[in-house]
Parts: C-alpha cells; structure tokens; sequence
C-alpha cells in the first residue's frame, strides 16, 4: 500500500532522508528506473464539459515536470487527479507503481491514502492554528510521537526560515510568510511526490522571482517527484526538468524547456511559449538536407528554416524567436536569411530593446539587448539563423 | 465494517430506543355499575377509589375549558391532599377541547382522565361513544337527579353557569342600563355589545332559552346589533371595563363575582324573566392512563370539600344544597333558572345555533 | 485500446464502497431522518385535504377534490390575507430599503448601535408586537386615544384591530427581515458608481433612487417577495388583532377550524395545503432572484462603502431612525410594561392601580412557570442536537460530492414555505396515527421544532461553510486526515462562530415559537408562546402582558450573548 510506504518514509529521520537519498541515487534500486508518475490516458470531465481529453505523460524518479497552459486548458484538473481530489471519467494513475485510480477497474485511492503532498495556491494555511500547527499537522495525522513530531516541525520550518514564527498565530501572516509556512507544512512528513498548485501566482512579482529558486533549491535538495501547474511560462521553464505544455484539454507538446523553446511543433505553441514572429507563407516540398527547407514567404522571398518532421507541403507557417533576430546596419553584415527592412518603433525595456520592424511581409518584432542601439526610421538588415526559422505544423 | 460504524449505528438505535415522557395505553379495566361496598372517608369525603392504587398511578390530568389560573388553583388544593398524585391539565374552549379529545381517541391515543364539558350536547355525543367510564360515586347521591346522568355514574354537574346581562357602571347609569332581554335590542347598543363564540355552551343554552322564551326573531333582530364575539368571558368583562363594549349578553355570572373581586367597576342585571343556566359536566373517561387517581380526584371534587376550593377559584355554583354559593354571590335558590326542558330537543337544535351564530358573528 | 466505460459491477463496488464508510452511513442516516421528518407531515397534510367524509375519522373515508373547491367560498378570507401581505410587505420593505440605506451608504452618527437596535423587533416576536399595540392603539380606550381624547379630539384616532393594524405590527417585524437582506447588498456596492453620478450633478436623492436602488434590486425584490410569503403564513398578529374585529385570514381561519365543533380538517388541511403551494413557488422565486444577483464572498478585498457626507440632512435621517427605533420597540416594550403592573389593563391611565401580582402570578403559577422551563429545556436540547446535525447536513450538502445533495438542500427548505400552525397540525395528523408514542410529549414538540427550523439553522451554517475555502479541507486530506479527523481538526473549529450563532437563532426562535407548539401542545408539554395566547384569550392583559415580557427577556439575554460571543470570536481571524 503507498500509504503504509509513505509512512515508512516518514519515519526516516531528516538526515537519514538525505543519506538514503544520495545512497539510492548512485546504486540502482527496485524501482528506481521506473517512472514515479505515471498518468495514462485520463479523462476529465466536469458536467458535460471535458477539462481533460485523454493526456498520457510520466515523471521520472526526482523530475519536476510543469503543467503549462492558458486558463481553462485543464491542466489543474489533472494535478487534483493525481492527488485524488478529483474523480477521472477514465484513465489510470500509477504512484510508484501502485494503482491510484483506474476507472475501469473501479479502484479509486483517497486522497489522504495516496501519501503524496500539496501546495495549494491559495496557501491553504489553518487560522485557527498557530504556524507550528500548521507544518506539524501530517505528522500528528500519521500518529507520530511528540518528540519527532517537533523535531521534524524544526526540520522543516528551518529549511523554510521560518523558525521563529513557529507560536505565531497562522492569521496573522504576509502572503509570502503564509507561502513559505504551506511549503514547510507539504515537506514535513517527507513525501516522495509534491504537487504544487500555482503557488507563486498570489505573490508580488519580485517576490515570485526570489521563490522560483528556492522552491527549485529545494525540490533538488530533497530529491522530490513533483508536478508544477502554472500559467506563467517563464517560471515553468525556469524551474522544471520537463514542461508539458496544455491547451483545451490536450498536450500541445512535451520536452525540455530548451526544446519547445527553440522548437515550437506548432502555432499555439510557438505563441504561447516566449514571443515568437510568425511568417506566412508557403514551405516547398523539394529540400537537400534532412531538416532543412525552404520557405517562401511574401515578396518572394526565400527563407531557410528549419523542420522537425517531413514537411507535408501544406504547412503556411513559420516561427522566428524576437531574441533570434539579429539587426545589422545596411551593407554591414550579411547573414543567413537576411532581410532589408525599416524600424518602425523602438521601445525601450530596460533589460532588452524591442524594435518594430517593417518588413516586406509586414512587421517584424526584434529583441535585442540594450547595447543594440538603432534609431527610428534607420535602414536595417534582419537575419536569423535556419536552425531559429521553425517551420510549424499545420 | 470498520468499528466506528457500528459504534455509530448502536448509538442511533439506543437513542431512537429510549423514551421520555410516553403516554401508557391503560388497560382501564371499569368497575361497571354500582356503589362500591364500603366507601372510606378520607380528608373529611367518601371515596370508593383504590387510594394506594391511586398513589401508585402518580399523576391525573384533567381536560376542561375553566380558566387555566381557576383549573389551577383547584388542582393545587387537590394536591395538598394527596401529594404523591401529580396534576395536570389541558385548558381549551369546549368545542376545541372537544375535537381535541375526540382526535386523540380515533387515533387511540390516551391522555386525559377526566373531562369536563359545559355543552351538554358534545356530552351526550361523548355518553354515546361509551367515552364516559361509568362510575357510581358516593358523592353522587347528593346530586339532583336532574344534574347527573341517568343512569348515574356517567357524568354529573360540577357547577352551574349563569348567564345574564352586565354593564359598566361608570359607562352607563343605572336607568340607562338594560333590565329585560328585550332592551338589548335597542339600536343604542348597535356595535357595543359582545356574546360569546359558538364554542361556548353557555351560549347555546342562552340562545336557546331565549329562542323559546322570547321567540325566533329576537336573535334575527339581534344580529344587527353587530355584536362581537369572543372565546371567553375575560374578553368580554375587559372590553366593558375600559369602555369599548357597553354592554355583555351572555354575561357570565362568574365572571362578574371575579372582576368585581379584584375592583372592577361591573353591575349584573337578571331580568326578572329569568336567566338561562348552563352546567359544567364533569365525568371520568373511558381507558384514562390513571384510572384510580382519576376517581379518586372525581370524589374529592364533588364532595363538598373539593368543591369549596373549585368554586372559590372560579366564582361559580355547585349543584349541590350543602354548598355555599361563590364569595359575594347570592345563593343558587335566589335566581330563577331557565333550563331546557327537553334536552333531545336542546341537542338538536345544535347545528341550527351554529349556523345563524356564525353568521350572526361573521365567521363565515 | 483504452477502456470504453466503466462496468456496472465497478460501478457499484465503488458505491458499495463509499456507502460503507463512516462518512456514507452518517450521510444515509441524516439524509433520510431529515428527509423523513419534513416530508411525513407534509403527505399527511395532502391526504387529509382531500378527505370528503367524517373529518375526525382516519384514514379518509371518502376522497375528493371537495374541499379545494370550497376554497372559492371563502374567498373574501384570501382577500384579507392578500390585503395585509401586501400594506406589510410595502411598508416592510420601504423600512427595510431606507434603514439600510441611511445606515449603510450615509454617514449618520451612530450607526453601529443603530444597526444592532434595528434588529431587536425580530427577536421581539410578531405577538408581543401584536399585544403591545393592542394596548397602545386598539379602538376606544387605548394608551394613544386617550391621549388622544386629552388633547381635545374626538372619537378614535387609531384602531389597530384592521387590516392596517395588522400590517402596521408585521412591518416592524418584517421590516428588520427585510433590512437584513438589503444591507449587505447594500454595503458591497462599488462606491464609485454613486460618486460618478454625484460628480455629474444629480443630488443625493436622485442619485439614491437613480442608482443606488437599481443596484440593489435584486435583494429589494427578492426581501419584498421573502417577506410576502412571510406574511402569507403569519398567525399571531392576525389572532390577536383580528380576531375581536371578526377580520379573518388564512391562517386564523384554519386556526378557527380546527379550533371549533365539529372540527373542519379537511377544510383546514386543503386551506394549509393551497397556502403552502403559493409560498413554496413565492420562495423558489426569491431563491432565483437572489442567486443571480451578487454573491457576496469575503475572501480579501471587499469594497469599501464611503459614506456620503448628508450635511444638514444627517440629523433628520438619524432623527429617522430613531424614531423608527422608538416605535418598534421602545414605544411597544414600555405599553407592556405598564400594562403588567396594572391591576385592570386599558383602565384610565390616571386611574390605574399598580401591583405585583401579575408577575407572582406568572412566575408561581404551577402551569406557567412550567410552561417557561419546558421552553427553555427545549430550546437548550434543539439547538444542541439541531446544530451537530445541521452542521452535518450542511457539510454534506455544500462540501461533498455525495449524489442527491440537490434536492436534500431543496427538500430541507420545504418547511420554510409550510406556515408554522398547519405544519403543527400535520404533525399532529402524522404522529397522532402512528404507534409510535411522543404524542403530548416533549419529544414531539421537539421534533417538530427542529423540522421547522432546519432551514433557519441550516442557512446560517451554509452562510459560513460557503466562506470557508475548499482547500483548506482539501489541504488536510492531503496532509493524510481521513474524513472524520479533518472534519474534527479544521472545519469545526473554523464554523464555531456559525455554530454558536445558529445554536442562539434556533433557542430563540424555540422560545418563541406558537404556530406549531398549538397544536402539538399536551398536559405535560406546554410552552410559553401559546400559553401567552391561551392566557390572551382567557386570562386578562395584564398577565398576558407580564407573560410576554418575561418571554422577551429571556430571549434578549440569549441574543445578548449571541451578539458578545460572536464580537469575542469575529475580533480574531479573518479568513
């Protein structure tokens, strides 16, 4: 039974976690090659509507993987799924191996059997309890004895600074407080699996930079299974090994951030994820290199890009990163792809300048760092390497 | 099933088990017929009850339409005597308490040990029903033949209720007052004049007498007076005592002993052509919870010991010679009483009394 | 291939499953107890109504559509009920809107203390209001016309036993219902939608009746249509005021009925069964109305309401107010006072003789005194065992995703559209006819006292559940808490303040409460409410008036500590 494991677990000491952890990652355990996640074709649905469309993904042992997606792509209803605070229509859910839910075989774990820990977005911290309350309450549920109970509250809220806020009352917390003290809550009775919920959405902007890396800090130090839904893409790929990018239900693509960077397989993604410039047009079908193709866009001009699969011959689109796209004065350089144009605009960010090109298919948007100086109305000549000019599925 | 379900459900049955309170369905085995053999004197009355039976019941609880602090009163002085037997009552108007009883028997459901009714008509129906637990008490030999059930034992008159006409004489001088029936005809007292509801028995026998007596148009002339009615006297000596009423028909002569008790300005005519009179009629019933206790209490009423407190506390009559009448009241012999003469025809006349009285009072 | 569904047999070892836990029984058991208690009477009450033969005898002799038809003989009874529905209902409301709005979007001084004096003639209880005004304004030789008279006029200025006196004492009552409802509409406004007109020009009234009132017409309509239902099933002030004046309406008239010889059940049950179909479809109309308007949520920023500054216009509208005050409950509250030193009651002021006796009387007097502690008694053990299962119901109606809470919630509303006496006499039916023996016990008072006030207790309690976060329960599932530890450890302790308000609600309104204990009253079962109208009836003012205070005091300490508690607990958290 997981529950009984995740009380195994929970009986380690602190420091025997992180000695049992290094120990298991360097020799090869039972089921360590085995993902610990395992989602298969799950179905959500809600009333009538469908939230989640049949979506197969798994977590390797120590993997953050991030849900990313617009609002209402479904992908909280997958984390609630896997935390069994909500009831698939189909599918199964594999913990370690074990079966959380199958809906064919009408096995359905209780959430508070699946051993498996949650930071909710809105906190979730208990007012009537003092913070020491808060982060002790799993151990006191597993029936813990009070010393162990107190010395991994400790644990925990040492790890979250937060030890000399232990008496105070919970309501009487800042939102990052309340943030940090749900984190010491989810990690005290040493769970395997984590499933975070949005956690950083209700803080300030500054303050979600800071904890961005602390949470990654900490899900690497205590070698933690965890899911991540959010919405802002930055933060996914700042923080997560893999992202499975979501839209209405379906995954869009999965890979490393890297890799749905610099490889968008198709407009929503290319869109959704980093600011991208699409370049109608027509792709032709002869091409000399696997991967490489030829587009033609409008005005006649032929562009090198760059294709994941073998090009159909219908695909209308391109994708071009603004932080790919060089600018050079005219005559300067001439790189691949390069293009004459005009600048429209110049907005100037602070970290980066963003041009507004004119261009023979319209307008351009150029990312440049603020070194990069070109007035309003100068002449340019844009470039960008094939392997940035990605050609999207149709 | 885990063990804090059948801890649930034990906790569920033993508390749907237990009782509070429950209504014991007496098996009322009645003494059929006859005066008991050797009847004991007790507290200065003859009695035929089992007393340590009685005692043994612990309670007896009386349905009477009597004011409640009247009702009250007397059970108290009951109570003084026999401490071990609890009293208790239920106070509604006769017709109300009536339908109540009624009800409960159809659903053989037991409360009441004895009953008192002021409206002969509802008791004979009851008599009919075999409602009344015949028992011959030793006290009922100083009843009147005509003030007891034939055969004796059913039910016997506890008191009698007077009805004649009363005024506020502060409102109205002594000449302005009515003095025969006839002058609460006059258009003067149009609006200003109250009777009791169809509920009453006093009414009926008031209409009644008064219809035999005086005609069938006197009551036809009478409803454009407009009178109101009310479900006691009370209401209606209050509204002559601070002038919104002139005068009250139907008046209740223990009514008026009671306020002028406590000051109130109130004068009570009896035209010389006499003054209709209705009883009390008080029985013990059949399957009463507390059989012995309820004759016990029987006795103890109609002896003149228990109807001194009785009448003290609510200012009426007894049937009874031996009795003096209600402090500041003149004695039964003084009055001339209008009874009916034929109660089958009395009975009958029921539903007619109802339906010119609702109109008359704008129930309907 | 992946699974196409999911098998009966899963199916229902999964139900099987859900069933058998600690959560499923407790579930099935509350369900179908309260199920039971709410329906029962109900079912009765139809079957009587169509009973054509001997009313006494049970079950119907003969069955028809007889008595509904009769109905349209008694129409000009309906006529009276809509009259005095309708003169309260308008005046309740334009309380309940000026109140609310002079206490919550003006910057009268006071309003604090003005809000919590407003809702005392709700806890004073439709009878006594009923009472005091009888004695203040009734005709003749009332407190007001001999007054009246003093001053050089003629005849009678005020009568309260009339359609308006009726309304009159309901609105003040109904009034607070009413103001209750609109108030925190009120208070949620955005601000800025009153500020902009008052920048375009248009003066304070217009911008009161301009904007401010079509903001807030959802809870308007939805008070003006709650508080007519109301008074479709009102009883008490219809009894005392009309009655003398021979002015019947629905619920007097079924009170009559049932109240006479021969008894008229069925005209009784059909009446009880017609009202109650037009409240249920009066109250499912509100429900709709109000559901679409704004749900008021407190989670973190609410607005804020700035009051608008009034000028010289504020001490006329505090001068409103309190003598809005004055007349609901001051005005009334010392007419009974004085009434119940009184010897003879309504006797020429100047005239009158003081005494005690009245409060030695109600206060020795076997029955009465008997009749207080019965209602205190029962108003401790329904509001202790009616707020554990109420917090149960509400948990599982609002909280789980059991099937069947839809129409559980909807059927636990049912006795809100029932009027308080004909749901009292189809109890009486209903358990009268059954062997099993509560009848003239306290337990069936109990019983139906607890049926009556589900919806009140449960409205209270679903108030404060709605504003609990769902994650903070869920948070505790996933921290390992089972169902029965979570419930123990988070939700309880976080609903205390509404326990303890839905505890005093329901030992207040158990205190006062006559409509049902009427008729479900027996010899060892009485209770204060109808014992003030028995003694109403038959005893005199006086006592009545010294019965009906002490009634009112015992409920106003109650609501007392209600309000110190709530103070004591709301100073904490705010979540």
């Amino acid at each position: 039974m997981v529950s009984r494991s995740s009380l195994a677990s929970a009986d380690h000491s602190p420091q025997m976690d992180q000695a049992a952890a290094e120990d298991l990652a360097g020799a090869p355990a039972q089921r360590d090659d085995g993902p610990r996640i395992e989602v298969s074709q799950l179905v959500v649905r809600y009333g009538d509507t469908v939230a989640v469309n049949d979506v197969s993904f798994s977590v390797r042992r120590g993997e953050q993987l991030a849900l990313l997606g617009p609002s209402g792509c479904g992908k909280t209803a997958i984390l609630r799924a896997i935390a069994g605070l909500e009831r698939p229509a189909s599918g199964t859910i594999r913990i370690d191996g074990e079966l959380m839910h199958s809906s064919a075989d009408g096995i359905d774990v209780l959430a508070e059997q699946r051993g498996i820990s949650m930071v909710f977005q809105s906190y979730a911290i208990w007012p009537h309890m003092s913070v020491f309350d808060n982060v002790v309450y799993g151990l006191r549920v597993r029936g813990l004895d009070p010393a162990t109970v107190a010395e991994k509250g400790d644990w925990a809220l040492d790890l979250m600074h937060m030890r000399e806020y232990a008496q105070r009352s919970a309501s009487k917390l800042s939102g990052g407080q309340q943030q940090r003290v749900a984190l010491a809550r989810a990690i005290a009775f040493s769970p395997n699996v984590m499933l975070f919920d949005n956690p950083l959405s209700n803080l300030d902007a500054r303050l979600r930079v800071e904890m961005r890396v602390e949470l990654r800090e900490l899900q690497q130090s205590l070698d933690l299974t965890s899911v991540y839904v959010t919405h802002d893409q930055e933060e996914a790929f700042a923080i997560s090994d893999r992202v499975v990018v979501m839209n209405k239900g379906r995954i869009e693509q999965t890979g490393t951030p890297e890799e749905i960077y610099n490889q968008p397989c198709n407009r929503f993604v290319a869109a959704f994820v980093g600011a991208a410039n699409l370049i109608a047009g027509r792709v032709q079908k002869d091409s000399r290199e696997p991967g490489r193709i030829v587009f033609e866009m409008a005005g006649g001009i032929l562009l090198q890009g760059h294709a994941q699969h073998a090009p159909q011959g219908d695909e209308t689109q391109v994708a071009v990163r603004t932080a790919h796209v060089t600018l050079a004065a005219p005559g300067v350089a001439d790189g691949p792809n390069a293009v004459a144009g005009r600048i429209r605009r110049r907005l100037f960010h602070g970290d980066f300048i963003q041009y507004l090109v004119d261009w023979p298919a319209g307008e351009l948007v150029v990312r440049r760092p603020p070194t990069d100086v070109f007035e309003e109305g100068a002449g340019v000549v844009v470039s960008f390497a094939p392997e940035h000019c990605i050609l999207l599925e149709s | 099933m885990s063990a804090q379900v059948i801890a649930l459900i034990t906790v569920l049955v033993l508390a749907a088990g237990g009782g509070m309170g429950s209504v014991a369905m007496a098996a009322g085995a009645g003494s059929a017929g006859g005066l008991c053999a050797s009847p004991q004197t007790v507290h200065g009355f003859a009695t035929c009850a089992d007393i340590p039976a009685a005692e043994r019941e612990g309670a007896v609880i009386i349905y009477s339409p009597d004011v409640e602090q009247g009702t009250a009163k007397t059970l108290e002085a009951f109570h003084a005597l026999f401490p071990k037997i609890g009293t208790n009552y239920v106070r509604l108007q006769t017709g109300a308490l009536y339908a109540k009883i009624q009800a409960e028997r159809q659903a053989r459901t037991y409360v009441a040990d004895v009953l008192n009714l002021s409206d002969i008509g509802l008791v004979f129906d009851f008599e009919k029903r075999n409602g009344y637990q015949r028992y011959v008490s030793p006290q009922m030999a100083a009843y009147k033949p005509e003030y007891k059930s034939q055969p004796e034992g059913n039910w016997t008159w506890g008191s009698v209720n007077i009805g004649g006409i009363a005024y506020n004489p502060k409102f109205l001088s002594g000449d302005q007052a009515p003095k025969r029936w006839e002058d609460l005809l006059d258009p003067k007292w149009a609006g200003v004049v109250s009777v009791k509801t169809t509920n009453s028995g006093l009414q009926h026998f008031v209409w009644y007498m008064l219809t035999k007596e005086l005609g069938a148009d006197y009551w036809q002339k009478f409803a454009q007076q407009k009178p109101h009615a009310f479900d006691s006297y009370v209401q209606q000596f209050d509204l002559l005592v601070n002038g919104q009423d002139k005068v009250a028909e139907s008046a209740q002569y223990s009514g008026y002993l009671e306020y002028k008790e406590r000051g109130a300005p109130l004068e009570f005519v009896l035209p010389a052509r006499g003054v209709p009179a209705g009883p009390e009629i008080w029985g013990v019933i059949t399957n009463a919870p507390h059989p012995n206790a309820a004759r016990l209490f029987l006795d103890w009423f109609l002896s003149p010991v228990g109807q001194k407190p009785f009448l003290q506390a609510l200012h009426m009559h007894s049937p009874r010679t031996d009795v003096a009448p209600p402090p500041g009241g003149a004695a039964l012999s003084s009055f001339r009483l209008l009874l009916p003469s034929d109660w089958q025809d009395f009975l009958a006349s029921r539903t007619a009394f109802n339906r010119q009285w609702d109109a008359m009072t704008g129930r309907r | 291939m992946p699974a196409q569904g999911v098998g009966l047999s899963a199916r229902l070892r999964q139900l099987w499953g859900r069933l058998a836990s600690v959560q499923g029984v407790t579930t099935a058991v509350v369900f179908i107890g309260c199920g039971t208690l709410v329906l029962y009477p109900i079912l009765f009450l139809l079957l009587e109504s169509f009973n054509t033969g001997d009313p006494v005898a049970f079950p119907p002799e003969r069955l028809g559509l007889g008595n509904y038809r009769d109905l349209a003989l008694d129409l000009h009874i309906v006529g009276n009920t809509v009259l005095v529905a309708s003169l309260a209902t308008i005046m309740a409301v334009s309380f309940g809107f000026l109140l609310a709005w002079i206490l919550s979007r003006t910057d009268v001084p006071g309003r604090r203390l003005l809000e919590r004096l407003i809702e005392l003639p709700y806890y004073m209880t439709p009878l006594v209001g009923a009472l005091a005004w009888s004695i203040l304004a009734g005709p003749k030789n009332s407190f007001l016309n001999q007054l009246w008279r003093a001053t050089g006029g003629q005849g009678d200025l005020f009568n309260s036993n009339t359609a308006f006196g009726i309304a009159w004492v309901m609105a003040f009552f109904e009034g607070t219902v009413a103001f209750m409802i609109i108030s925190p509409a009120m208070k949620s406004m955005d601000p800025a939608l009153e500020e902009s007109s008052r920048i375009l020009g248009r003066s304070k009234l217009q911008t009161m009746l301009g904007i401010t009132l079509p903001l807030v017409a959802p809870a308007v309509l939805g008070s003006a249509v709650f508080v007519f239902a109301e008074m479709l099933g009102s009883f008490a002030a219809a009894l005392v005021l009309g009655l003398p004046a021979r002015f019947y309406v629905i619920t007097t008239a079924i009170f009559e009925s049932t109240f006479s010889y021969p008894p008229e059940y069925a005209r009784a049950a059909a009446m009880g069964f017609a009202l109650f179909g037009v409240m249920f479809v009066m109250f499912s109309f509100y429900r709709r109305i109000v559901s679409r308007g704004v749900h008021t949520t407190i989670t973190g920023t609410a607005f804020r309401p700035r009051a608008m500054a009034m000028g010289r216009w504020r001490w006329m509208l505090v001068a409103a107010c309190w003598v809005y005050v004055f007349l609901a409950v001051v005005l009334p509250l010392a007419a009974l006072l004085l009434t119940s030193f009184q010897r003879f009651a309504t006797v020429m002021v100047r005239e009158s003789v003081f005494t005690l006796a009245n409060y030695r009387t109600a206060l020795q007097l076997g029955p009465i005194r008997i009749a207080l502690m019965n209602s205190i008694f029962l108003g401790v053990s329904v509001a202790t065992v009616g707020v554990l299962i109420m917090t149960l119901l509400v948990w599982i109606i609002y909280r789980s995703s059991v099937p069947g809470r839809g129409p559980i919630e909807y059927l636990i509303m049912f006795p809100q559209a029932v009027p308080r006496m004909v749901f009292g006499l189809a109890m009486l039916w209903a358990w009268l006819n059954i062997p099993v023996p509560i009848y003239g016990t306290l337990w069936l008072l109990a019983l139906a006292y607890f049926t009556v006030l589900l919806p009140l207790g449960v409205r209270t309690l679903a108030v404060v559940v709605l504003q609990i976060d769902r994650s903070l329960e869920e948070c505790a599932r996933m921290c390992g808490a089972s169902w029965a530890y979570q419930l123990r450890t988070v939700t309880v302790p976080l609903l205390r303040p509404g326990i303890i308000a839905a505890w005093l609600l329901i030992f207040m309104a158990s205190v006062r409460e006559v409509g049902a204990s009427i008729f479900l009253m027996g010899p060892n079962s009485k209770v204060i409410g109808p014992a003030i109208i028995s003694s109403w009836m038959s005893s005199g003012t006086e006592l009545t008036a010294a019965m009906a205070l002490i009634q009112t005091a015992t409920v106003l300490i109650a609501l007392v500590i209600l309000l110190r508690s709530v103070s004591m607990i709301s100073g904490e958290s705010q979540w």
